[in-house]
């Protein structure tokens, strides 16, 4: 398996500090700081304080006029890494995927938005266009036509390294050769104020990381984007290699929603496991990047983390922050450049703002850049909802280690469902501030909360909630078994983010949300149904649209092929918000036969070794993107290369939903019945449910249920509006 | 006028969205945090909040709020210290 190794090719990355690697290593090496006063937007309650912001114009630099601040700078950090890998994107098209961070996405935009809407009583919804955090990938790929396995992953503030971790997945499961793999997030008024309403943010702007006098975090922009390969690949274009990723580890606290584990518990295992699969010793990494946000809470628990790692032997470490602000979803990415970069220029970067050592954490970080042998480097980032993952990063010349085979037999060992009643249409009022309206909608019938806890009612949104209730209802706890946790989702917790932005236009930062912030993020429910479950394996809550159920259950399913985790947790949550309704509707999305719809679904998957009566195997899940026009022959082709359609007799499609993707659906209906030579039945579900972004969830709970009645193969295929396909093998 | 704990207890209530849970129900003295009734740090910034929001009180740092969420007698003496300056 060596040829498959994850290797560097490439690298981009756009930040406060500079534009490209050689700028941003001549600033740490002068020691600058990319923190300026605050001028994107007007903060009366907490001031302009320094930021990392970039203060270039992007489209001068090249970026695209449309799209989200997010999206410009994912798409600049995009062709540097393509152009500094120097890779020919044609020639891979079809094996070159997409995999960023983000959890601000267009949110900057909206709040244009939502401004505009709340002040001045005027609906002018164009910023929302890429109000997704999926709208980078999809702008990335199809501006650089890129067809691979594509989609964000939306963890807070370890969603980088998620990214960058799941890219080195999808390239040694073979599903592709090349990946662009990073994280971008702009600045925006909404995190500003969340994060301060958590008392996070360090007031006079400089933040120190480890210092005994720290006082919170600084923010920042930007983006990062690496070009990761199979070495094969690498090697027979001649590509450079600039390092190689040999080992990476994701891991939950499962604790709480913003405070990291006391003992630094969740962060220990992500660097544990890490080490576990680069195969290396502690002793072997020679330098640290931390997540050092300087909160106090964070650099006490990865300091306990590091201690306990390594012992009395805690290798040289610094957090860069204070250099770049925090990014959020793009940290671990651009701390993974600034480690490649440590490796090639065998340079230590120093920890800016840090003066005097904290009793309670007992170590003191690099205070100056220096120079030192160096072979392998580890980066850590932690976020919300205590997702945790750790990256190691070593030099070309390094041998990697193999892994056992991992092993693709998968069962599905139990559905949990929450969904709205079959044919129930109801009308739903859209209320203030957005012109009274009625809509029609697929909602779930009001669930009974009563078996969650006092706390959980209290605090938790109603998708958080229904999350929960499906995730228990798929899954008989077992406290023996490793569990992960994989929550797709198109729009994530929209509910509470709107009534927290609200808030924040309406009373100018006034009485803030603390308890709303972190339960806006878009891995609010994966993180919940991990605390509800106590599971501590990988934490995702990967969104692409249509594909975004698809994209998790590739996740969960490959934390247990590579022996990650015993059992795999792989949902698709989305809610109706007034907000998606009024503008679907100024769209011409909603019409009589796409009625928006809702759903929490979470299905329990279980390796071969779990003794467990199982409902039905998932064979195959394939993500990609198709071409424009629309080409059913190629589709088929992509189909029969990953399925045996001899045993297929039912495809289950998201036809009857967008009525765009019906003539598609039915193409490749009418192909692969062409291929087999019979007719495959065409099975659709929105007609149910409703139409919603991670509605293929309930098509797989069909897809489930005919291959059992049927005991047929069942082909899964899904198509997003925005160029994501999907598909899933289903047999009994 | 000393803060009546009955009525800083309503608006604790208010505030952390406590189901169930009324006035009668919360001891003067009883800890507001960890096994009681169940609030943790999260809820400390809700109680931030709502010290601003009905008490114009400024807490900048949780730490200086820590000694003064031990429990309802504690808050309220707080609030009139804060109040009297």
């Amino acid at each position: 398996m060596a040829d498959r190794s994850p290797v560097i090719t490439g690298l981009g990355v756009i930040s406060a500090l500079g534009s490209g690697i050689d700028d941003i290593w001549s600033a740490m090496v002068a020691g600058q700081s990319g923190l300026k006063p605050l001028t994107l937007f007007q903060s009366t309650r907490y001031g302009q304080i320094p930021v990392g912001e970039i203060t270039h114009d992007l489209a001068e630099l090249g970026a695209p006029l449309h799209g989200s601040r997010s999206d410009k700078l994912a798409w600049l950090a995009a062709r540097d890494a393509i152009r500094s890998a120097n890779l020919d994107t044609r020639s891979a098209a079809d094996r070159t995927g997409v995999l960023l961070g983000s959890s601000v996405g267009g949110t900057h935009d909206t709040e244009r938005f939502l401004t505009t809407l709340i002040k001045h009583g005027k609906v002018l919804a164009r910023p929302t266009r890429f109000h997704e955090c999926s709208a980078p990938v999809d702008l990335v790929a199809e501006s650089f036509g890129l067809f691979g396995p594509s989609f964000a992953i939306s963890t807070a503030c370890s969603s980088g390294a998620i990214a960058i971790a799941t890219a080195a997945e999808l390239i040694q499961s073979g599903q592709a050769d090349v990946m662009l793999a990073g994280g971008a997030d702009s600045l925006s008024h909404t995190t500003w104020a969340g994060f301060h309403s958590l008392l996070l943010v360090d007031m006079q702007g400089g933040c120190k990381p480890f210092d005994a006098a720290r006082g919170g975090m600084s923010f920042g922009e930007g983006a990062a984007v690496l070009i990761i390969e199979a070495e094969e690949h690498a090697r027979k274009r001649g590509a450079t290699i600039l390092a190689r990723l040999t080992g990476w580890g994701a891991s939950c606290d499962a604790h709480h929603v913003t405070a990291p584990h006391p003992e630094g518990a969740g962060a220990l295992a992500a660097m544990q496991g890490a080490l576990r699969r680069a195969q290396l010793a502690p002793t072997h990494i020679g330098y640290v990047n931390a997540h050092g946000t300087g909160t106090r809470d964070n650099d006490v628990a990865e300091a306990k983390a590091l201690k306990s790692l390594f012992g009395a032997n805690v290798p040289p470490f610094s957090s860069t922050k204070r250099f770049f602000g925090h990014t959020l979803a793009a940290s671990g990415a651009i701390e993974a450049v600034v480690c490649i970069e440590a490796l090639r220029r065998q340079q230590l970067p120093a920890n800016p703002g840090f003066s005097e050592i904290d009793p309670a954490i007992g170590l003191s970080p690099l205070t100056k850049m220096r120079s030192e042998e160096l072979t392998h480097v580890m980066s850590n980032s932690f976020g919300f909802g205590g997702n945790n993952a750790a990256l190691i990063f070593s030099t070309a010349d390094t041998v990697p280690q193999t892994r056992p085979t991992p092993s693709n037999h998968t069962s599905v060992t139990g559905l949990g469902i929450i969904a709205p009643e079959k044919h129930s249409v109801s009308e739903r009022a859209i209320q203030p501030p957005l012109p009274p309206d009625s809509i029609k909608v697929r909602a779930c019938a009001p669930f009974d909360a009563a078996t969650l806890t006092p706390n959980q009612r209290r605090r938790l949104s109603r998708i958080t909630q229904m999350a929960i209730l499906a995730a228990r209802r798929s899954h008989a706890a077992d406290p023996s078994k490793r569990l992960a946790v994989a929550v797709g989702t198109g729009f994530g917790c929209l509910d509470e983010g709107a009534i927290f932005i609200e808030n924040l236009i309406t009373k100018d930062e006034a009485e803030p949300m603390p308890t709303r912030f972190p339960g806006s993020v878009h891995n609010a429910p994966a993180g919940q149904v991990a605390i509800d479950l106590g599971a501590r394996g990988l934490n995702s809550a990967p969104t692409m649209g249509e594909i975004s159920f698809e994209s998790a259950l590739w996740q969960a399913i490959n934390q247990i092929a590579i022996g990650e985790a015993d059992e795999a947790l792989a949902g698709g949550v989305d809610e109706l918000n007034k907000y998606a309704l009024s503008i679907g509707k100024r769209w011409g999305f909603w019409n009589e036969q796409t009625i928006p719809g809702e759903a929490a679904v979470v299905a329990n998957l279980s390796g071969a070794s779990a003794n467990k009566p199982s409902l039905a195997r998932v064979t195959a899940v394939r993500l990609g993107r198709y071409r424009r026009p629309f080409d059913a022959k190629r589709e088929a082709d992509w189909i029969a290369a990953a399925v045996d359609l001899s045993k297929v007799n039912v495809m289950v499609s998201g036809a009857k939903g967008w009525s765009e993707l019906d003539a598609p659906y039915n193409a490749v209906v009418e192909e692969l019945s062409r291929h087999t030579g019979r007719a495959l039945t065409h099975q659709t579900y929105k007609q149910d449910c409703g139409e919603f972004y991670s509605a293929s969830a309930i098509g797989f709970s069909v897809a489930v249920e005919l291959a059992r009645q049927q005991q047929c193969s069942v082909l899964l295929y899904t198509l997003s509006l925005r160029g994501g396909k999907a598909l899933c093998c289903i047999e009994p | 006028m000393p803060i009546a704990t009955t009525e800083l207890k309503a608006k604790i209530i208010e505030s952390l969205n406590l189901q169930d849970v009324t006035p009668e129900l919360i001891q003067d003295d009883a800890p507001l945090f960890g096994a009681g009734l169940g609030l943790d740090s999260i809820d400390a910034l809700e109680l931030v909040v709502m010290l601003e929001k009905h008490f114009g009180i400024v807490i900048k740092d949780i730490e200086e709020g820590r000694p003064a969420f031990k429990s309802v007698r504690t808050l309220a003496d707080f609030i009139d210290a804060r109040r009297s300056h």
